[in-house]
């Protein structure tokens, strides 16, 4: 099990977080702080790139979708970028993808925020 | 645990159950677990006893899989319980997180997890499609929110605590379980 890597970076007026490793129960705390901590700063645009995340459970995933609901109560949102392919037929699966946009490309990803 | 083969592997006599997790617990296994464990129920075996020391890290969902257990054999008039074993730190955080350490025959006074070892000679089985990086077929979408929204609304019964951490996922779940319930027909 890979261990759970968060960086972040400012894409304009949006906030870029890549996840690495394993996104579970014990690491999802430290991304809900890095999201609430943005959101008190009223930053309400959160991409999340998933490209190095090699897992991510039920209780994360159900949390992103409050995060989601919060950001846009306040014009923004938290969508998702470059989810493999294994973890995209979980959200799908679990029928996020009707709640959590998800994106394959950047710019396409970064541009959707401004089209809210 | 290097040598044992992944997912989730059983084994009982008349009066225990002894369940072995090796790899990760997850939404993806839980059911197998949860069908298992009510079949066992029904013969009327009421101690669980859940190894964990080979388990990798579990997920929400098969938390409340094994809180749902719990609670149905606590209630069970029968004096019964499940207990979980050999737990790693990173799985006894999970557990004490979610208020589970009380509902779990653990030893939390004296510091520490009990210690055990499966009686000498008790066969175990390994239970279909329970380990997660080989499932044979891909999860039916409705019985996997059933499975979800069951297993949140039980973590939520063990301890209400954990309303505010899940309330998101049940109330998701539940608008669309509601509205497959409404519109009369199952997802595949």
């Amino acid at each position: 099990m890979k261990d759970f890597r968060i960086e972040r970076e400012a894409r304009g007026n949006i906030q870029l977080i890549k996840l690495a490793g394993s996104l579970d129960m014990y690491s999802f705390p430290r991304l809900e702080t890095q999201i609430n901590t943005l959101f008190q700063q009223n930053q309400h645009a959160v991409l999340l790139d998933c490209r190095d995340l090699d897992y991510i459970g039920s209780a994360g995933l159900g949390a992103l979708i409050g995060f989601a609901k919060q950001a846009r109560e306040k014009g923004g949102d938290v969508k998702l970028l470059n989810v493999p392919e294994r973890i995209f037929k979980i959200i799908e699966l679990l029928g996020f993808t009707k709640v959590l946009q998800v994106h394959k490309d950047e710019p396409a990803a970064l541009a959707s925020f401004s089209a809210n | 645990m290097g040598d044992l083969p992944k997912g989730i592997s059983v084994g009982h006599t008349d009066t225990e159950v002894h369940v072995r997790v090796v790899g990760r617990g997850t939404f993806q296994n839980g059911q197998p677990l949860r069908r298992y464990a009510l079949e066992m129920m029904e013969h009327g075996v009421v101690q669980f006893i859940v190894d964990l020391g080979g388990c990798d890290g579990m997920d929400s969902t098969f938390l409340g899989v094994l809180a749902g257990i719990g609670l149905r054999l606590t209630q069970s008039n029968r004096a019964g319980q499940i207990h979980v074993a050999n737990v790693g730190q990173r799985n006894l955080e999970l557990l004490q997180t979610l208020g589970l350490d009380r509902l779990f025959g653990m030893d939390q006074p004296a510091g520490r997890n009990l210690h055990y070892d499966a009686p000498a000679g008790l066969a175990f089985q390994r239970l279909p499609d329970s380990d997660v990086t080989q499932l044979s077929k891909p999860l039916n979408k409705s019985d996997t929110a059933d499975l979800m929204l069951e297993a949140h609304d039980n973590l939520i019964r063990a301890d209400q605590r954990n309303l505010a951490k899940f309330k998101d996922i049940t109330s998701f779940l539940r608008e669309k379980v509601d509205k497959r319930a409404g519109d009369g027909h199952k997802e595949k």
